[in-house]
């Protein structure tokens, strides 16, 4: 590859940069065209020819989106769902995680578990909202959050078991040892001395747990019904779906849906790769 | 005075430790304790409990319901033989494969030779990746509703821009069209997860050591000889692996289709999630859904099992 004859180099170079260029143009447009819908008034948002550059942006969608209509209350809701249930999710997996890291069981159980519990996360969605539908409504759970945080946490905990038992596993036991013998106690010890070392972890695996908690739409679809336990993606999706749609305001709701998003995808950046593929890759 | 109170307090295995007559001395290292027998299994609990309750007993809870009619509570087999006359099934399941065949190859293609392009030094190439990977972070969703924002044939903006370019556009009516919806939905499918591929297999490239290819630089070999012959053998795990999970989504399509165009028009887009959801939910024949989701189920473990075989002899070689 480095031996690219010298007249060619440079048309490669410029066809290399051009393929990128390209790639950008067509990964982003899309979502800078819905970020000035909802910018737009109506008359830009139709015009023709499309205007990309050329109009007044004004917030009025997004006034209309979260204080009239019943938008920032969707956004509360999702918020409150996603974080108790990644806080649920973390303690119980970190918990289970490091027993599976640390503890081999009789029967080599340890790997049998673990894999049971990935394999758990690899179930087609549709299969377990069913039969957890018809529980849930048995249970009078119907269209309420709590209802939700159940299933997210149920839904993240694999994850979290699956990505803590990976950066538990990186770490050298030697110092839990060390505190063992120092007297402390195997949960005093887990607090104080492995849980400053698992932290970036930790917090890469609660922000990947918030991303999937928010974005989740099936199953908030089936379990909610009323302004009680709607969530955003559900907000937007039965306003969507209507005859009559207001564009400007499903775009704000779109934008405002998608940033905290995008700031989360930056902050766990160099965890990515592995908690996108279950920790299957490590980069 | 810190160590001495987390002491008194005393955690379970502490407690276990004391009644237990043969307690080894406590310098103990993390290995073979037996003081600590249950401390694995309390610490498992609380996790297990909550994935029994959340997925073992549901899915035992479909078998059941699996077995019953629509409106009988007699135990039948009558769901089951539903799977094999009913053409709408047959019809979902083909839509699915076909989403899910083409988009994961389209998807494959462009993902690799994005990896393949930004696998050097070019200027900005962390800003670049980290631009490329936008679509991937957007909830479904909201993908939903930027793609009918774009497709809408009175004012979306692909049509528009096309037009200002002088293209007639009038047949290109997107996922309006029984013809050419399925093509659009799986368009949008590729916008957003080719840049899973890409940020996988980038992963997998930069994880590849500079000797095998310095010994392709003295053997004289081509770049393309090269690529064949060091690269993709080198880069096979990570190709599994990246195919096996977006397969493995792509079976269970539902969100996007759901904003897009709710399996339409007629029966164009439906795939098998959806034609499950409507089934129980708009329909109410819970035990011929379920039974349907077991078809489902059936279809991704036998695809995922096989690839993980591939993964695993892989694994073997190396």
């Amino acid at each position: 590859m480095i031996l690219w004859r010298r007249p060619w180099r440079r048309w490669v170079r410029i066809i290399e940069y051009g393929a990128i260029g390209a790639a950008l143009v067509i990964t982003l447009a899309p979502v800078y065209w819905m970020v000035t819908m909802s910018l737009k008034t109506e008359i830009d948002q139709f015009a023709r020819p499309p205007r990309w550059f050329d109009f007044q942006p004004m917030l009025g969608h997004y006034y209309e989106t979260f204080f009239i209509r019943p938008f920032g209350h969707y956004v509360m809701t999702s918020a409150l769902v996603a974080l108790i249930s990644t806080a649920l999710a973390l303690t119980l997996g970190t918990l289970a995680a490091y027993s599976l890291a640390r503890f081999p069981l009789r029967w080599r159980l340890h790997r049998h578990l673990a894999y049971w519990i990935l394999s758990t996360r690899m179930f087609p969605p549709i299969v377990t909202i069913i039969p957890l539908f018809l529980m849930l409504r048995h249970l009078q759970l119907l269209d309420t959050m709590t209802a939700l945080i159940l299933v997210y946490t149920g839904f993240n905990l694999p994850f979290v078991v699956w990505m803590m038992r990976g950066f538990f596993q990186e770490l050298p036991v030697e110092l839990e040892e060390a505190a063992l013998v120092d007297g402390d106690s195997r949960l005093g010890m887990l607090w104080r001395v492995v849980r400053p070392l698992v932290a970036p972890g930790l917090a890469a695996t609660a922000i990947f747990c918030l991303i999937t908690s928010w974005n989740e739409f099936l199953f908030a679809l089936i379990l909610t019904q009323t302004d009680a336990s709607i969530t955003l993606p559900v907000g937007i999706a039965g306003r969507v779906t209507q005859y009559e749609i207001k564009w400007g305001a499903m775009s704000a709701a779109g934008v405002v849906a998608m940033l905290p998003m995008l700031i989360f995808a930056m902050l766990v950046q160099r965890h990515l790769v592995r908690g996108l593929s279950l920790g299957a890759v490590k980069a | 005075m810190r160590r001495s109170t987390t002491h008194d307090r005393g955690s379970p295995e502490r407690a276990l430790a004391s009644c237990s007559p043969d307690s080894p001395p406590p310098s103990l290292h993390l290995s073979g304790i037996r003081r600590e027998r249950w401390v694995p299994l309390l610490l498992l609990a609380p996790a297990l409990i909550v994935l029994l309750a959340l997925t073992v007993y549901p899915l035992l809870y479909a078998v059941r319901v699996s077995f019953r009619a629509a409106d009988d509570e007699a135990w039948t087999l009558v769901n089951y033989a539903r799977l094999f006359t009913d053409r709408f099934f047959a019809e979902a399941l083909w839509h699915t494969f076909v989403y899910a065949g083409t988009a994961v190859t389209v998807e494959f293609f462009l993902g690799l030779g994005l990896a393949w392009l930004l696998d050097r030094h070019i200027r900005g190439r962390s800003l670049f990746r980290a631009l490329l990977l936008i679509p991937m972070m957007i909830p479904p969703v909201v993908v939903g509703v930027i793609w009918r924002l774009l497709y809408n044939p009175n004012f979306g903006a692909i049509n528009g821009t096309l037009q200002q370019w002088g293209i007639d556009t009038s047949a290109l009516v997107w996922t309006a069209s029984p013809r050419w919806a399925l093509l659009s939905v799986i368009l949008v499918d590729i916008w957003q997860w080719t840049p899973f591929m890409f940020l996988i297999l980038l992963a997998g490239l930069q994880a590849i050591p500079q000797e095998p290819y310095e010994a392709a630089l003295i053997d004289g070999s081509s770049a393309w000889h090269t690529f064949r012959h060091v690269t993709l053998p080198l880069l096979k795990p990570a190709i599994l692996i990246a195919l096996l999970l977006r397969t493995m989504d792509l079976l269970r399509i539902f969100d996007q289709i759901f904003i897009l165009t709710q399996g339409g028009p007629g029966f164009a887009t439906e795939v098998i999630s959806l034609y499950i959801y409507k089934t129980a939910f708009r329909f109410f024949d819970f035990g011929y859904a379920v039974t349907m989701s077991f078809a489902l189920l059936l279809i991704t473990n036998l695809i995922s099992l096989a690839f993980i075989r591939l993964i695993r002899a892989e694994e073997g070689l190396a």
